[in-house]
C-alpha cells in the first residue's frame, strides 16, 4: 500500500518535471525564433524607409551597389551630409569614425576634442556597407532620445544658503578624484544604440561594474523580447555600436553632448 | 543477495548484537548499508544542483547565446567588386561624377567652418583650455569652470552655477575689470541683498587684469584663487591664471569664437 502511494507520488513528480521541461523548451524555442527574426525585420524597416527609390526618385543599376568606388563615395557623402547638417547648430555633437577609430566632439564644424577608440564592435546589420539603405540612414544625424549611464550628466550639488553670516562656511576644495566607472548607452531615434564602455584593463572593480552594467542591459532587452515573443510578435531589434575608450575620454564625451544631442557615424 | 536483516539505522542483526567476527562486507557484491535520511538529503541536494544548473544554462542561453546567434545570422560580408564593364557604363559615370562633386562641395563647406582666425576651446570636464591661431594650437593650460552647485534659499530663489556649453563669441574686452556682485554673491555668504547700485556690490581687483565677455553675464577672467585652477569651482565664469589670461586677451579679438564643451 505504502509502496503504491510512493510510486504514484514519484510518477506525478516525473510527469510534472516532463511537462515543465517541455514548457520551458517551447518558450525557449519561441523566444529564440522570434529573436532571430528581429534583425531581419529591422533591416526590412530600414530598407523600406531609406530605399533608393524614395531617396533619389530614380532607379539605379543594381550592380552599382556592389561597386567599391560608388559605395565608398556614397559613404563619404552620407557622413559629410550628416556632419554638415549638425554643424548648422551651435550645439556640441559627436562624430564617430570607425574606419580610423576616432570619436570627435565638434561644435559648428570645429573639432574640439578627439578620442582614440580602443576597440569597437558593430551590429551585423550595420556591417552591410554595400547596402544603399544603411548608407542613406547614416546620412542623417542621429538624435539621442534617451540614455542609461553609470555617471551623472550634470553632477549637481545642492547647497542651502546660510540664514546669516554666522552660518556661512567657505567652500571646501572639491573632490576631483575619479572613482566612478564610466559606462553608458545612448539610444538613438533610428533605433541604433551606441554603447560607450571605459577600458577596464587597470582596475578590477571597473570590470566587475561593467559586467553588472552590461548584465542589466541584457536583462532589460531579454525582458522586452520575452514580452513580445509570448504574444507572437517579432521584438524590436536595436542595432548597436559598442565602443571602448579611456575612462576620462568616455566621461568627456558623455558630459559634453547634450541630453538630446546628435551623433553621426562613419563605417 | 544475502538474507541478513537490517534495522532502521542500516545495521544487521549481527552487527547490532556485536556477536560477529566476520568482516562486514563478505564480498564485493554486498551492498553497503545505506542511511535513508542521508540518501534523501543527497537526492535533494542533487535536485537543487540540477535546478540551479538548468537555471544558469537557460539564463546564459537567453542573455548571451541568443544575442550571439542574432549577430551570427545577420552578419554580412559586403560583396564589393570592381567591375570594369560597369565602369564603361554611361549612367555609372554620371552617378560617380555627381557623387564626387557632392563630396567635394561638402568637404569644402565643412573645412570652411574651422576659422583661420583665433579661437579658444574650453573643456569644462577636465578644466583645461586650448588657444588656436591660424588653425594651430598656440597655448594650452588649466582653467576653472562652473561648480555645478545649486544654491537654494529657504524661499523660492535658486541659482545653478554651471558654465554654458556650445559656441559663443567674444562680445567685449575690458582691462582692470570691476566685479559687480550679483544677488547670489550676498545670499551665498548669508548677507542681506543691497540695493542695485549700493557700493558694497562693487569689488576691485578680484577678476584679474583683464576680462572677456561671452554674453549673458559670463566672463573669461583672472582669479585670486590660483590653487583652484583645474577644478570646477566657479559660479559659471571661466577663470584663468594671469599669464594665460593676458595671452588670451591679446590673441582674441571681439567676435572671436569661444567653443565650450
Amino acid at each position: 500500500m505504502e509502496n503504491n502511494i510512493e510510486e504514484s507520488g514519484l510518477k506525478r513528480k516525473r510527469y510534472f518535471l516532463l511537462v515543465s521541461a517541455a514548457l520551458i523548451a517551447v518558450v525557449l524555442a519561441l523566444f529564440t525564433i522570434m529573436s532571430l527574426m528581429a534583425p531581419g525585420k529591422k533591416l526590412e524597416e530600414i530598407r523600406l524607409r531609406f530605399s533608393q527609390d524614395e531617396a533619389s526618385g530614380e532607379k539605379l543599376d543594381e550592380r552599382m551597389y556592389s561597386d567599391s568606388a560608388y559605395m565608398a563615395l556614397l559613404k563619404d557623402r552620407s557622413y559629410l551630409q550628416a556632419r554638415t547638417s549638425m554643424a548648422e547648430t551651435d550645439s556640441v555633437y559627436m562624430t564617430i569614425n570607425l574606419s580610423d577609430s576616432t570619436a570627435n566632439l565638434e561644435i559648428s564644424g570645429v573639432t574640439v576634442h578627439s578620442v582614440r577608440i580602443s576597440s569597437y564592435k558593430v551590429s551585423g546589420i550595420l556591417c552591410r556597407t554595400d547596402d544603399y539603405a544603411i548608407s542613406s540612414m547614416l546620412a542623417q544625424p542621429m538624435n539621442i532620445v534617451s540614455d542609461l549611464a553609470s555617471i551623472k550628466k550634470e553632477p549637481l550639488m545642492i547647497k542651502m544658503a546660510p540664514k546669516d553670516t554666522s552660518e556661512f562656511k567657505p567652500d571646501i576644495i572639491p573632490d576631483t578624484a575619479d572613482y566612478e566607472p564610466v559606462n553608458y548607452i545612448l539610444e538613438m531615434d533610428n533605433g541604433i544604440r551606441i554603447y560607450v564602455y571605459q577600458n577596464t584593463d587597470t582596475i578590477k572593480a571597473d570590470s566587475r561594474h561593467l559586467f553588472y552594467f552590461d548584465l542589466r542591459d541584457r536583462l532589460r532587452t531579454t525582458w522586452r523580447y520575452a514580452k513580445s515573443s509570448v504574444i507572437f510578435r517579432v521584438p524590436e531589434y536595436h542595432p548597436f555600436i559598442k565602443l571602448r575608450m579611456p575612462k576620462a575620454d568616455a566621461k568627456i564625451l558623455y558630459r559634453a553632448v547634450p541630453r538630446k544631442g546628435q551623433v553621426a557615424v562613419y563605417m | 543477495m544475502d538474507n541478513k536483516t537490517y534495522n532502521e539505522e542500516g545495521l544487521s542483526e549481527e552487527q547490532r548484537t556485536g556477536d560477529t567476527e566476520q568482516p562486514q562486507l563478505q564480498s564485493f557484491q554486498d551492498k553497503p548499508p545505506v542511511n535513508p535520511a542521508l540518501r534523501k538529503a543527497a537526492v535533494r541536494i542533487l535536485w537543487i544542483a540540477g535546478a540551479l544548473l538548468a537555471f544558469i544554462l537557460v539564463t546564459s542561453f537567453v542573455l548571451y547565446v541568443v544575442p550571439g546567434m542574432q549577430e551570427a545570422v545577420s552578419r554580412h560580408r559586403p560583396r564589393l567588386v570592381n567591375d570594369p564593364e560597369l565602369k564603361e557604363d554611361q549612367s555609372y559615370r554620371k552617378q560617380i561624377a555627381a557623387l564626387t562633386r557632392d563630396v567635394q562641395r561638402l568637404s569644402k563647406k565643412y573645412a570652411s567652418y574651422t576659422s583661420g582666425q583665433s579661437y579658444i576651446v574650453i573643456n569644462t570636464t577636465d578644466n583645461r583650455f586650448l588657444l588656436y591661431r591660424n588653425k594651430k594650437l598656440i597655448r594650452e593650460g588649466f582653467c576653472s569652470s562652473g561648480s555645478y552647485t545649486m544654491l537654494k534659499t529657504e524661499g523660492e530663489r535658486k541659482w545653478i552655477f554651471k558654465t554654458p556649453k556650445g559656441k559663443y563669441r567674444i562680445q567685449g574686452k575690458i582691462t582692470s575689470p570691476v566685479w559687480r556682485k550679483p544677488d547670489w554673491a550676498f545670499v551665498e555668504e548669508g548677507l542681506p541683498i543691497p540695493s542695485a547700485d549700493h557700493h558694497s556690490r562693487y569689488e576691485y581687483g578680484v577678476l584679474g587684469d583683464y576680462a572677456l565677455s561671452i554674453g549673458d553675464g559670463y566672463l573669461i577672467h583672472g582669479t585670486l584663487y590660483k590653487r583652484f585652477l583645474g577644478m570646477p569651482v566657479t559660479h559659471g565664469c571661466i577663470r584663468l591664471n594671469d599669464e594665460d589670461l593676458e595671452a588670451i586677451y591679446n590673441t582674441l579679438a571681439i567676435g572671436s569664437k569661444v567653443y565650450i564643451f
